[in-house]
């Protein structure tokens, strides 16, 4: 019964942090119509560069996140001006396979500067753990769930109390009517997937204590994270905030049940399941 | 294959199409039997011919699949589980193997072909990895991650290994000219209109009486048969099969659909236009770029693929065709008008 517990609370924490990678991917399908098929190699870059952090200046992952941001941010940027607003009215096609390119280029690049072997840091509090009742919970989780919550709350005072954030509000609802009102949707392309990158890689960075980085890191996370946004409502925030949760705690409990190699597994049939009978979400139609 | 029958005259293959196909009778007898250049021919044809089976549902109703090497991944491995089980022959193992891909096709069909764009691309993609995830664990049957050698019978038509690489080459060959007769007839035939109509808009499809469900599980099912086929193939010549290698992303799937979009989505010609390119390109920088350059492979491929959807996103053939249009414009606009600048 403990391990349950334990696994469910693993799974909350874990969970966190693929709410905060995914809300990514649907706050830019909101917004842009476009499912980023380069959305966990941004995780992989903010993974490196907290890690390139840690190594050059002593940083620890989790604070650097803040730093691994703006960067991200502005990497995410370029490629929505440089690539992704190209394909902006083109095709579906054209958008799945330009960010599938993305993706394959960012992996490659990245193995031809670091390598493919695995790296990671090391912290003070890599091995400890936290006894609440009767649960073991390990450090580096609760550290990566908060900062996760952080980030969580960040987005929704964005979303909910800036100018900036009611206009991407506006636009997921409605584009004609937004641009309408006067709001640039090219301005707000450009900040949804610089945000969205962004919050992939900051998550990238407070997993780092717990998690290896390499180049194809990203494919651990993928499915993952589709299985969020569409369990939440593919360009819903709110959905896929829950929806993460979920999934980490479904990912947790089943390999109490199973043996590990199927825990991927229950996640895909979960995510067939949901795209055959309720392909909107479980949460409900779109509201970013 | 009913709507073939019901076929028009309109149909006939044009003369100057299979005369390009036969001039693919030459490399088999000009290159080395044991060279590495046939072996590199063989394989342009083989993904010439995945490239074609994608292209029946991906290239003539843009259905984007990222799963379809759950259909090549299940073919590789039916027949091979046969001969080494039963010792059944992999011509009869391709069979079966073509027809379990062509089962599977129908069942993931039913809760895929709901969905649109994005969400079908998702869905396939998962469907693949279910696969994948599967043959990795029931290792007991499958050989799990180690992968599978192909029971080795010696040189035998019957168990379908050859020393040399010509055979091969001759049945890629053949597999192709199926292939491209198949997307040929479907896409001058009612099936190939029915298709496109919906890639323009499942709901004006609709309108016109098109039954758009029924028709991409048609599209999709003759699109698996062949791929499991080609599975089948895949693991007589490499000898090799594993989980992660005939069920991948990006092996499989995204090469498939890469190859079909450089020569021309929804042209019969694309995919072996794609794969003459990409397949040799591959190889080439599989061979330079080893030890540390190892990701430029793929550096390049990715690199290709953003090049392309930005540049020329119908395909090298579509841009040829503009491109020859256009000088033969000039040419009679000259002719007509003298000196134009």
């Amino acid at each position: 019964m403990v391990e349950v517990l334990e696994a469910i609370a693993n799974g909350v924490l874990v969970g966190g942090v693929y709410a905060i990678i995914s809300v990514g991917l649907t706050l830019v399908y909101g917004i842009m119509d476009i499912v980023n098929f380069a959305q966990a190699d941004f995780l992989m870059l903010g993974m490196f560069a907290a890690y390139l952090c840690a190594q050059f200046l002593g940083l620890d992952p989790v604070l650097s996140s803040i730093l691994v941001f703006p960067v991200i941010f502005l990497v995410g940027a370029l490629v929505q001006r440089g690539l992704v607003q190209r394909v902006q009215k083109a095709p579906i096609v054209s958008q799945i396979f330009l960010t599938v390119g993305l993706s394959l280029v960012l992996q490659s690049l990245m193995q031809m500067i670091f390598g493919a072997n695995f790296r990671s840091v090391t912290t003070s509090y890599q091995t400890k753990a936290i006894s609440v009742g009767p649960l073991n919970l390990s450090v580096p989780y609760v550290l990566a769930f908060l900062a996760s919550a952080v980030m969580a709350l960040a987005l929704w005072l964005f979303l909910e109390r800036t100018d900036l954030g009611r206009c991407m509000r506006a636009t997921a609802q409605n584009r004609v009517a937004a641009t309408l009102v006067g709001i640039d949707p090219s301005k707000m392309y450009l900040v949804a997937f610089g945000i969205g990158t962004a919050l992939a890689g900051m998550a990238g960075a407070v997993i780092l204590p717990y998690a290896y980085v390499f180049p194809t890191v990203g494919h651990q996370y993928a499915l993952i994270m589709f299985t969020v946004v569409v369990l939440g409502g593919l360009g819903n925030v709110l959905g896929s905030l829950v929806g993460g949760l979920l999934v980490g705690v479904i990912h947790s409990v089943s390999a109490v049940f199973l043996p590990t190699q199927l825990q991927n597994l229950v996640v895909f049939i979960i995510f067939i399941l949901t795209l055959t009978f309720k392909p909107t979400g479980l949460v409900g139609r779109r509201a970013a | 294959m009913k709507n073939a029958k019901n076929a028009r005259p309109t149909q006939r293959l044009s003369p100057w199409g299979l005369l390009a196909f036969a001039a693919l009778l030459l490399p088999p007898l000009v290159l080395e039997n044991n060279g590495y250049l046939l072996r590199v021919a063989t394989l342009t044809l083989m993904y010439a011919g995945l490239g074609g089976a994608w292209n029946l549902l991906g290239g003539f109703a843009q259905q984007i699949s990222l799963g379809h090497a759950a259909f090549f991944g299940l073919g590789a491995y039916t027949s091979t589980i046969l001969l080494r089980d039963l010792g059944l022959s992999p011509w009869i193992g391709m069979l079966v193997a073509a027809a379990l891909a062509g089962l599977a096709s129908l069942i993931i069909g039913i809760p895929t072909f709901r969905l649109r764009g994005h969400y079908y691309a998702l869905g396939t993609l998962a469907f693949a990895e279910v696969l994948r995830i599967l043959f990795l664990y029931f290792r007991s049957f499958t050989g799990g991650a180690i992968g599978l050698s192909v029971p080795y019978m010696g040189d035998s038509f019957w168990y379908f290994q050859f020393y040399g690489n010509r055979p091969y080459y001759v049945v890629a060959l053949a597999m192709l000219a199926v292939t491209m007769y198949l997307t040929h007839r479907v896409s001058t035939g009612p099936l190939g209109y029915r298709l496109r109509a919906l890639r323009n808009s499942h709901e004006a499809a609709e309108v016109v009486g098109v039954d758009t469900t029924r028709a991409k599980l048609q599209a999709n099912f003759l699109s698996a048969v062949l791929a499991g086929a080609y599975g089948t193939f895949y693991a007589q010549y490499h000898f090799f099969i594993d989980p992660d290698t005939v069920f991948g992303l990006m092996t499989f799937s995204v090469k498939m659909a890469l190859i079909t979009i450089l020569g021309g989505l929804g042209n019969v010609w694309g995919p072996l236009v794609g794969a003459a390119i990409l397949v040799p390109l591959d190889e080439w920088t599989n061979a330079v770029f080893t030890g540390g350059l190892a990701g430029a492979s793929r550096f390049i491929y990715g690199s290709l693929l953003i090049v392309l959807i930005l540049w020329q996103p119908r395909g090298l053939l579509y841009w040829a065709n503009r491109s020859l249009e256009r000088l033969r414009e000039r040419r009679t606009g000259a002719m007509g008008e003298g000196v134009r600048p």
